[in-house]
């Protein structure tokens, strides 16, 4: 990925073996793998918190979507701390709680409602994505 | 604003307020006459994670000692709420429907559950611990917690 091209970014938190970090990742997955795979980059959280050059340098060339499973909201913060720009923050807990019939449950595997949930927080993503490619960028809650 | 017991264990750290009076399972009594104000204790609050939903037994609703009085849906799990006294619901915190998030981030103030008419507060109160016991069982709870990690 290169500085000069119009991409967003959508850096989902690690949350590895917690079942809110797993949606944040099929989500992120759903975003950049099928519904705008030529519009998206993914970056690894774990990237940033290694101090990964070249991640660093894609958060501070692209606009960022964080995805974040707890109030601790450390795709944003690390975002932040990379020198990049969270055009939108997403908590995975506020999808939730606007879809109470999507309990996400299960750690490896989701649930069916997880599943529903990670692509309720894809279609938010997707939204966001292309009002920012559209010139008419979101707003930060992070 | 109360004054408060802390201690840090591990990277978090716990809070107990000095002006009311706590069940063993992590739930506050904070009495004004027979009219007790309860709500989740710091601890039981962080041990359980962010508050997606709070749902509470609505006025009216006749309580013994012990029965569940709430239920909180965290991140992590369900979470029943054992009422620390005995009598009925005279108001529900309404913050519970719009904002339960109340929980974390105010669980001694505005993140209230109910308040319960006391039918026998002599007798229940007898039964709870003052702060400084509810601090040294909470302090060893989480230090037990803080092993799993």
């Amino acid at each position: 990925m290169t500085p000069s091209e119009r991409k967003v970014l959508v850096v989902p938190c690690s949350g590895i073996g917690k079942t809110y970090g797993t949606v944040s990742r099929e989500a992120a997955y759903e975003v950049t793998e099928d519904l705008r795979p030529g519009t998206t980059g993914l970056v690894a959280l774990s990237l940033l918190v290694l101090g990964d050059e070249d991640a660093r340098a894609a958060v501070r060339a692209h606009p960022a979507v964080t995805i974040d499973g707890c109030k601790l909201a450390c795709a944003a913060k690390m975002v932040h701390e990379s020198g990049g720009h969270v055009a939108q923050g997403i908590a995975v807990l506020d999808v939730y709680r606007r879809n109470r019939e999507l309990k996400p449950q299960g750690i490896a595997e989701l649930n069916e409602g997880g599943i529903l949930l990670a692509h309720a927080v894809a279609e938010e993503i997707t939204a966001v994505v292309d009002d920012v490619l559209a010139g008419e960028e979101g707003s930060t809650h992070a | 604003m109360p004054d408060y017991l802390e201690t840090t264990v591990d990277k978090f750290i716990f809070r107990v307020a000095t002006d009311r009076l706590y069940s063993p399972e992590g739930v506050w009594a904070l009495a004004d006459g027979d009219r007790i104000r309860v709500g989740m204790t710091d601890f039981l609050q962080q041990l359980n994670g962010d508050v997606a939903f709070a749902e509470v037994k609505p006025e009216g609703t006749a309580v013994a000692a012990g029965d569940e009085v709430a239920v909180i849906e965290t991140i992590k799990a369900n979470v029943e709420v054992p009422s620390p006294v005995g009598g009925t619901v005279a108001e529900v915190n309404p913050a519970m429907e719009s904002s339960p998030e109340a929980i974390n981030q105010d669980p001694h103030g505005e993140g209230w559950l109910v308040v319960i008419e006391a039918s026998d507060w002599p007798t229940d109160r007898d039964a709870l611990l003052d702060p400084q016991a509810y601090f040294d069982l909470m302090k060893s709870q989480a230090e037990e917690e803080a092993k799993k990690l």
